[in-house]
């Protein structure tokens, strides 16, 4: 049986450590062709005879995408490879060109929606998974020297900030920290509100 | 002082994915490779990082490279501690090679009894009872 070509274009697309590993389709005329992943940490690498570890979601599969996320769990250099099968025909391994480390995930700002209610300040964030933290920034419009900083390290459905004095806007930022690569997102847009209370009330 | 950052969290959760397969490999009940003749618990605070190396070391040396199984979705998650204790394990030695991570003479003792403990088993059996003890360390670690 001939060789299948090798499957080419073998990428990672990494954001908010979700990683997904891509590649061109191999197209032969008439036929489906199947595609197999298998990866090796560096401790394969260095202790296990450069073994490879096959990853069964992504064992004969159609598609041109395999979440490897689960797999890529440590902070170390990844190696990945996939290879092409239709019948008894297969290719030679496509190899990812480098190695993958988790390190380089790309971090995007977290959604975030500020609620006045009332006099209280809330935020309420998005959850993205239990690897991240957030940096919520809060300040008295025109008094960006006083702004106030609280990490919130377990996504609650809306986090308490301040109680608001009537009048001032108050604005909020958010950036998202990650423990295991030890990086932060950029900060998102700033949102600002303003108390929501009617007249002030003295109760005698 | 020897600071480094590590997933404990991911690493629990691997364990715990497997935990319960790996301890019914090991038949052998009556034998701790970690806890006998006493338990981590024993090792003095200014003797931890010394024996938090050791162990890193003999867990990526020793012990996974033994653990294979034939249960794919098993092996995936010892390549993932595995990996998560290599990136520690250099964070250790780099602390040590800072004179951070000293080693006196008890904590080498205490090591030298894990050692002896796990070669007084076959290879394999010794290999998978230390993986299944792996929440023996993880307690440990967190607990002080």
């Amino acid at each position: 049986d001939a060789l299948l070509p090798a499957p080419q274009n073998i990428s990672i697309l990494s954001t908010n450590m979700k990683h997904f590993l891509t590649w061109s389709p191999v197209i032969i005329q008439g036929e489906t062709v199947r595609y197999s992943v298998e990866f090796q940490g560096e401790y394969e690498r260095e202790y296990a005879n450069e073994s490879w570890i096959p990853i069964c979601e992504c064992s004969l599969i159609t598609a041109t995408v395999c979440n490897i996320t689960e797999d890529i769990s440590a902070t170390v250099a990844y190696n990945l490879r996939v290879k092409a099968d239709v019948g008894a025909r297969r290719s030679e391994w496509g190899t990812l060109k480098g190695f993958f480390n988790r390190i380089t995930t790309s971090l995007t700002p977290p959604l975030m929606k500020v609620i006045a209610d009332g006099y209280h300040l809330l935020v309420e964030l998005e959850d993205m998974g239990p690897a991240f933290q957030f940096c919520v920034l809060y300040w008295k419009k025109g008094q960006e020297s006083r702004m106030q900083q609280k990490v919130v390290k377990e996504v609650r459905s809306v986090v308490h900030l301040d109680t608001m004095e009537a009048g001032p806007d108050y604005c909020v930022k958010a950036q998202t920290y990650v423990e295991a690569i030890n990086r932060s997102s950029s900060f998102s847009q700033t949102q600002c509100v303003r108390a929501q209370g009617g007249r002030s009330m003295w109760l005698v | 002082l020897c600071r480094i950052s590590m997933s404990m969290t991911e690493i629990r959760s691997g364990f715990s994915a497997i935990k319960a397969n790996i301890q019914a490999r090991d038949p052998i009940r009556t034998l701790s490779i970690l806890s006998y003749p006493h338990s981590l618990h024993k090792v003095k605070s200014s003797d931890r990082c010394c024996i938090t190396h050791q162990l890193f070391n003999f867990y990526v040396d020793k012990v996974f490279k033994h653990c294979k199984t034939e249960d794919s979705y098993v092996n995936r998650k010892i390549s993932s501690i595995a990996n998560s204790f290599l990136s520690v394990k250099r964070k250790l030695r780099q602390c040590h090679e800072q004179n951070k991570c000293m080693c006196g003479q008890e904590p080498t003792e205490k090591f030298k009894q894990i050692l002896a403990n796990y070669e007084g088993l076959n290879v394999t059996s010794a290999a998978i009872k230390s993986l299944g003890e792996l929440d023996i360390l993880l307690d440990w670690m967190e607990k002080s």
